[in-house]
C-alpha cells in the first residue's frame, strides 16, 4: 500500500477554475475579509443565502443522484424558502450506507456505484483494477482527483465524503482567514503541534494539513502519528469484532490481536511523551496548538513533572482545543484547568463537524458566528421543520442543528446533526457583532428521560468482551 | 389517549412507593429522572432491605398450595381492582413508561392471568414434577451406591433487577419468586416503577399479614449506584442476583459475583423471523404471513427481545419487495401488544433509515418515521440494530443461507411454515438460539417450558442435599 505524499494545491492562488456558482463564491469568499463578514447583518445575508442555495440546488441535483431523489420525494423543484432545505438535509449516516459486503467482499466497483449516488463528479471512470484493500481503493480515487475523506465512528463502519482538490484548497483558505478570528490572523511562521495524526485520507488530518499550511513555518509541524492512519486498521478492529461475536476467532488469534493492540497503546503513550516534551520544550515561542481536552491535561501534568510553572507560555501562542470528553474520566472544569495551565495564550474555538467545511468561529462573548457561505439552521426535535422567531423563548431558539455549506462542488454540502444548538435570535451578540449566534452549550441531541431503563432486548455487542477499543 | 404521557403534564416529581417486607410506604424523600419526567421515592433505609440470613424468611415453611391461594386470590382481586389500585398504576406507570398508554393499558389486563392457578401448578409440576421438593425433603430413588438421600428445593434470597419494558416482567419475577418462597428485593427500573409495587400490594390486600407479601421488597435506586450495590450485594444478605437484559445491567452485576453470590441471568436478546418460499403460494397467504410477522415485529413496539428485527424471506428481490409491501401495511394494524401509530422513530433510527434513502441499488424502504413502521429491504443484513418498529427484510435463496447471521446473541425464530422448523431448529439450537416458534407467537413463552434458555424456578431455589442415613 503506498500513500501518496499530500498534494499541495497550486491552485491556492488567484486563478480558481471551481465549479461554485458565482453567488455561492460570492458568500463563500465573503470570509476572506472576516471583519466584514460577521459584521454583516441577518436581514442582508439571508436573501443571498436563499439566492445562492437555489442557485447550488439547481445545479447540484442534476449531479447528484441522491439529491434528486430527495428532492424527487419531497416534491422540492426550487428552493423559495428556508423549510424547501430541511427535507434535503442528508443524515451523516448516508456517508455509510453502502453494504459492508462490498468492502468485505472487495466489491470496488458497486463501491464507486454506491459513492457516485453521493457525488457531483463522475467516479465511475476510476481504475480499481486490482484494488488490494480499503486503503488502495481511496488512493485510487485520489490519483483521479476525487478528495475521499474517510472517516471511521465508534461503529467501526467508514464513512466516506468525496470532494473535490478545489474543495480542499478553497477549506483551507476558509480557515486562513475565519480560524483565529476575532483574535489573530493566520501567519505561515510559527512551529505546528498537532496532537493527532498528519498522514492519511481522513477529516481530522486533513485539518492538521490545512493548519500547517496556514500556521506553521515550513518544517516545524510535529505530530502525534507519522504513520498514516490507514482505514483497514480501522476496519480489522471492525473485522475482529465481528469474528469475536461469531465466535470464529480462536484463542490465538485473541491473544495476538490484544498483544497487537497493547503494544500499540505503548507505543502511542510513549510518542505521546515525547511530543508533549518537545512542545514543553518550546514553549517560549509563539506555536500553534492543537491537541484534544484530554491531551491538554496530560501536558499539563507533564509539566509539572518537569517543574514548569503555569502560565509559562509564549502569549503569542495560538491553542486550539478541542474533541469530545465522551467516556473520559475528565474533571468537571477541564476547560479552566486547561486556560490556568497556558495563561493568557490566544484560545481559539471553532463549531464543525467532518461534512462542514466552513467552521463557525468563536467571538470574544464565547458564541460562534456563521460565516455568509454556511446556512445554519435549527430543526426541531425530530428535524422536519426550521424553528423561527416564533419558537424562541427569551429570544432563544433550542434546536437540532442542521447546516447547508455552500462551499462544496464535490458533495452536497446539506447535513442534519446530532447536535442540540441554543441560537440567540432576538438582538446582536454580546460582542457587537449582528446575530443570530450559536451559544457555547453544544450537546449531543440524546433522547431525554430513558436513563436506567432496563429490557430484555439487547445486540450480540453485549456477548463480546476484552481487547477492542470501543 | 396518550395525553397522560406528555412531559409537560409531569412537572412536579411523581411519587413512587417502596415496599419494605410487605409494607408499603409512600415516596416523596428522594427525587430522580430528568427534569420533565421526575419521580420521588421514599428514603431508602439500606437495613430495612436486607433480611439476615440467621432467621428463616417469613415464608419458607409455608406450603406452597398456600401460596397458590393467595396467589390465585390475588389474580381475582387485580381482576376486580376494588380499591382502584391498579388503574391508579396504570395512570402513574403511564407517566414514566415508554410505551403507549393502550398497550400499556391492555398489558395491565392480562396481568390477572399471570396469577391463573392452572398454571402455576403446571409449572412447578414440569420443572419440579410436584410441590412436595419445595415444601420438604424429597426422597431421591435409591441410587447406584445404595445409599439413601432426600433433595429440598430450598427458598432462595434473591435481589433481582426487573427489566422494565413490559409490566409482564415483574408479574413473572412476583409469580416465581413466590413459587420458590424465599426472600426476595426487586430494584425498580425507571421505565416500570409501579408494577411490581402495585402486585405486592395486592398480595398484602388479599391476605393481610400473610408471610408471602412479608418476603417482597421492592425499592428504587439508580441502576449501578455503588454505594448501594456495594452494601446490598453481599452473599451474606442475598444468593443471587437475577438480572435481566440490558448490557449495562448485567455488566454492573458481573462487579459482585463471587463465592456464594450467583448471577441468574435473562440476557439480553434479539430475535428474528424466518419465512420460506411457501409464503408466495398465493396472495391471501403472503398476507396472512406478513400479518403474523408483522405481529412479531410490533410485540411490545419492538421493544421485547421477544420482537421480531430481520426477517430472512425465500424469494427474488420482486417477491421479497411484495411481502415488504405487506409488511409495512400489516404493522399499521391495532394488535394487543401494539398500537397502529407507534411513536416517532427515535433519532438515532430515524439517522440510520435515513442514510439509506434514496440508495435504490442497494436497499429499498418503505414507510416513514412517524412510529407505525419502517421496513428496510437489503441484500445482506444491515449493520445497525432495527429498533422502534424498524424491521429489515433480507432476501435469501434458501432459509439455510440465514443461517450465517444467527448468534448468541438470537433468542426467538419465528418461521413459516411451521413445518420447516424441523429442519432448521439443530441448526439454530447450534448457533445460540433458544426458542423456535410459529411465525407469530414469538409472544408469550407457555409457563412451564424454560424461559431464556433454562427453568427459572430451578435457577431460582437452593438445591441442598441430605445425603445417607435410614429412609424416612
Amino acid at each position: 500500500m503506498t500513500i501518496q505524499a499530500q498534494m499541495k494545491e497550486s491552485s491556492n492562488g488567484a486563478s480558481d477554475p471551481s465549479d461554485l456558482t458565482p453567488l455561492c463564491k460570492r458568500l463563500v469568499e465573503m470570509s476572506h475579509d472576516p471583519d466584514t463578514a460577521f459584521n454583516m447583518p441577518a436581514s442582508d445575508l439571508q436573501p443571498m443565502r436563499l439566492a445562492a442555495a437555489q442557485e447550488l440546488f439547481k445545479l447540484r441535483r442534476e449531479q447528484i443522484p441522491a439529491l434528486r431523489k430527495r428532492a424527487e420525494e419531497a416534491g422540492i423543484d426550487r428552493i423559495e424558502s428556508f423549510d424547501d432545505l430541511v427535507p434535503l438535509l442528508f443524515a451523516h449516516t448516508i456517508y455509510k450506507s453502502y453494504p459492508q459486503e462490498l468492502i468485505d467482499k472487495g466489491r470496488w466497483k458497486m463501491m464507486l456505484k454506491w459513492l457516485q449516488t453521493l457525488s457531483a463528479k463522475d467516479v465511475s471512470k476510476v481504475d480499481v483494477e486490482g484494488v488490494k484493500d480499503v486503503d488502495d481503493f481511496i488512493e485510487r480515487l485520489w490519483e483521479a482527483g476525487h478528495a475521499v475523506l474517510a472517516t471511521s465512528g465508534s461503529s467501526g463502519k467508514v464513512s466516506f465524503l468525496n470532494h473535490t482538490m478545489q474543495d480542499r484548497a478553497r477549506k483551507t483558505r476558509h480557515l486562513k482567514h475565519t480560524m483565529g478570528w476575532p483574535f489573530t490572523k493566520a501567519t505561515s511562521d510559527r512551529p505546528v503541534f498537532w496532537f493527532g495524526p498528519m498522514k492519511g485520507r481522513n477529516s481530522a488530518v486533513e485539518m492538521g494539513i490545512s493548519n500547517e499550511e496556514n500556521w506553521g513555518s515550513p518544517g516545524c509541524t510535529y505530530a502525534l502519528d507519522e504513520r498514516p492512519l490507514l482505514i483497514s486498521e480501522v476496519s480489522e478492529t471492525a473485522a475482529m469484532r465481528k469474528k469475536l461475536a461469531d465466535g470464529t476467532a480462536l484463542p490465538d488469534e485473541i491473544d495476538a490481536f490484544e498483544q497487537k493492540q497493547k503494544a500499540k497503546a505503548e507505543a502511542s503513550a510513549d510518542e505521546l511523551l515525547r511530543l508533549i516534551d518537545k512542545l514543553l520544550d518550546m514553549r517560549h515561542q509563539p506555536m500553534f496548538v492543537f491537541a484534544l481536552w484530554a491531551q491538554h491535561l496530560a501536558i499539563r501534568d507533564r509539566a509539572r513533572e518537569r517543574g514548569i510553572p503555569d502560565g509559562d507560555f509564549h502569549l503569542e501562542t495560538v491553542l486550539f482545543p478541542a474533541g469530545g470528553i465522551k467516556g473520559l474520566n475528565m474533571p468537571a472544569d477541564y476547560r479552566e484547568q486547561v486556560t490556568a495551565f497556558y495563561g493568557p495564550v490566544i484560545q481559539i474555538g471553532v463549531y464543525g463537524m467532518t461534512e462542514m467545511a466552513q467552521l463557525m468561529p468563536r467571538c470574544e462573548a464565547k458564541r460562534y458566528h456563521a460565516p455568509p457561505g454556511l446556512i445554519l439552521m435549527a430543526l426541531d426535535a425530530t428535524g422536519q421543520r426550521v424553528l423561527g422567531p416564533k419558537d424562541a423563548v427569551d429570544g432563544k431558539i433550542t434546536g437540532r442543528a442542521g447546516f447547508l455549506d455552500l462551499m462544496y462542488e464535490g458533495r452536497w454540502g446539506g447535513l442534519i446533526t446530532g447536535d442540540k444548538i441554543t441560537m440567540d435570535v432576538a438582538g446582536p451578540c454580546p460582542c457587537g457583532r449582528p446575530g443570530p449566534t450559536v451559544l457555547d452549550t453544544i450537546s449531543r441531541f440524546a433522547q431525554t428521560g430513558e436513563e436506567d431503563h432496563i429490557g430484555c432486548a439487547g445486540t450480540i455487542d453485549a456477548y463480546v468482551r476484552g481487547g477492542l477499543p470501543a | 389517549m396518550n395525553s397522560v404521557t406528555t412531559p409537560g403534564l409531569a412537572s412536579t416529581p411523581l411519587s413512587v412507593g417502596n415496599i419494605i417486607k410487605g409494607r408499603y410506604i409512600e415516596g416523596g424523600a428522594e427525587v430522580y429522572g430528568p427534569p420533565h419526567a421526575q419521580f420521588a421515592t421514599s428514603e431508602l433505609v439500606l437495613n430495612d432491605l436486607v433480611w439476615k440470613r440467621s432467621e428463616p424468611g417469613p415464608a419458607f415453611e409455608t406450603p406452597l398450595a398456600e401460596i397458590m391461594d393467595v396467589l390465585a386470590e390475588t389474580g381475582k382481586w387485580l381482576a376486580k381492582d376494588p380499591d382502584g389500585l391498579v388503574a391508579e398504576s396504570l395512570e402513574k406507570a403511564a407517566r414514566t413508561s415508554p410505551l403507549p398508554y393502550a398497550v400499556l393499558k391492555r398489558s395491565f389486563a392480562l396481568l390477572p392471568a399471570q396469577f391463573d392457578r392452572a398454571q402455576l401448578e403446571y409449572q412447578v409440576e414440569r420443572e419440579f414434577g410436584g410441590a412436595d421438593i419445595l415444601d420438604g425433603w424429597r426422597q431421591m430413588p435409591t441410587p447406584p451406591s445404595g445409599r439413601n438421600h432426600r433433595v429440598r428445593a430450598y427458598p432462595p434470597r434473591i435481589v433481582h433487577i426487573i427489566a422494565g419494558n413490559a409490566p409482564l416482567a415483574a408479574a413473572l419475577t412476583i409469580v416465581w419468586a413466590a413459587l420458590t418462597k424465599g426472600v426476595h428485593l426487586l430494584k425498580l427500573p425507571s421505565n416500570d416503577l409501579f408494577t411490581a409495587t402495585m402486585l405486592i400490594r395486592a398480595i398484602a390486600s388479599v391476605a393481610p399479614g400473610h408471610p408471602l407479601a412479608q418476603s417482597f421488597s421492592t425499592a428504587y435506586w439508580r441502576g449501578g449506584d455503588t454505594k448501594v450495590e456495594s452494601a446490598l450485594f453481599r452473599p451474606q444478605y442475598f444468593d443471587k442476583i437475577a438480572a435481566w437484559g440490558g448490557d449495562t445491567t448485567l455488566r454492573n452485576a458481573k462487579n459482585y459475583i463471587g463465592p456464594g453470590f450467583e448471577l441468574v441471568a435473562f440476557d439480553p436478546k434479539t430475535s428474528i423471523s424466518m419465512i420460506g418460499r411457501e409464503a408466495f403460494e398465493s396472495d391471501a397467504v403472503l398476507t396472512k404471513v406478513a400479518d403474523l410477522a408483522a405481529t412479531d415485529a410490533t410485540l411490545i413496539e419492538q421493544q421485547a427481545c421477544a420482537s421480531s428485527r430481520y426477517q430472512f424471506v425465500e424469494g427474488s428481490t420482486e417477491e421479497v419487495d411484495r411481502y415488504c409491501a405487506k409488511l409495512i401495511e400489516k404493522m399499521g394494524v391495532e394488535r394487543p401488544f401494539c398500537t397502529p401509530e407507534g411513536r416517532p422513530l427515535p433519532t438515532d433510527m430515524r439517522e440510520e433509515v435515513e442514510g439509506l434513502r434514496g440508495m435504490d441499488d442497494f436497499y429499498r424502504v418503505w414507510g416513514d418515521y412517524n412510529g407505525s413502521g419502517v421496513v428496510i429491504r437489503s441484500e445482506d443484513p444491515v449493520g445497525f440494530h432495527p429498533d422502534g418498529r424498524v424491521v429489515n427484510v433480507v432476501a435469501v435463496p434458501n432459509l439455510a443461507d440465514a443461517l450465517q447471521y444467527v448468534t448468541l446473541a438470537t433468542q426467538t425464530v419465528g418461521v413459516y411454515p411451521p413445518a420447516r422448523k424441523a429442519e432448521l431448529r439443530n441448526a439454530l439450537a447450534c448457533a445460540g438460539v433458544q426458542r423456535v416458534v410459529d411465525i407469530g407467537n414469538a409472544g408469550g413463552v407457555e409457563r412451564g417450558l424454560p424461559h431464556d434458555g433454562f427453568y427459572p424456578l430451578q435457577r431460582f431455589v437452593r438445591w441442598v442435599n441430605d445425603e445417607g442415613g435410614e429412609v424416612s
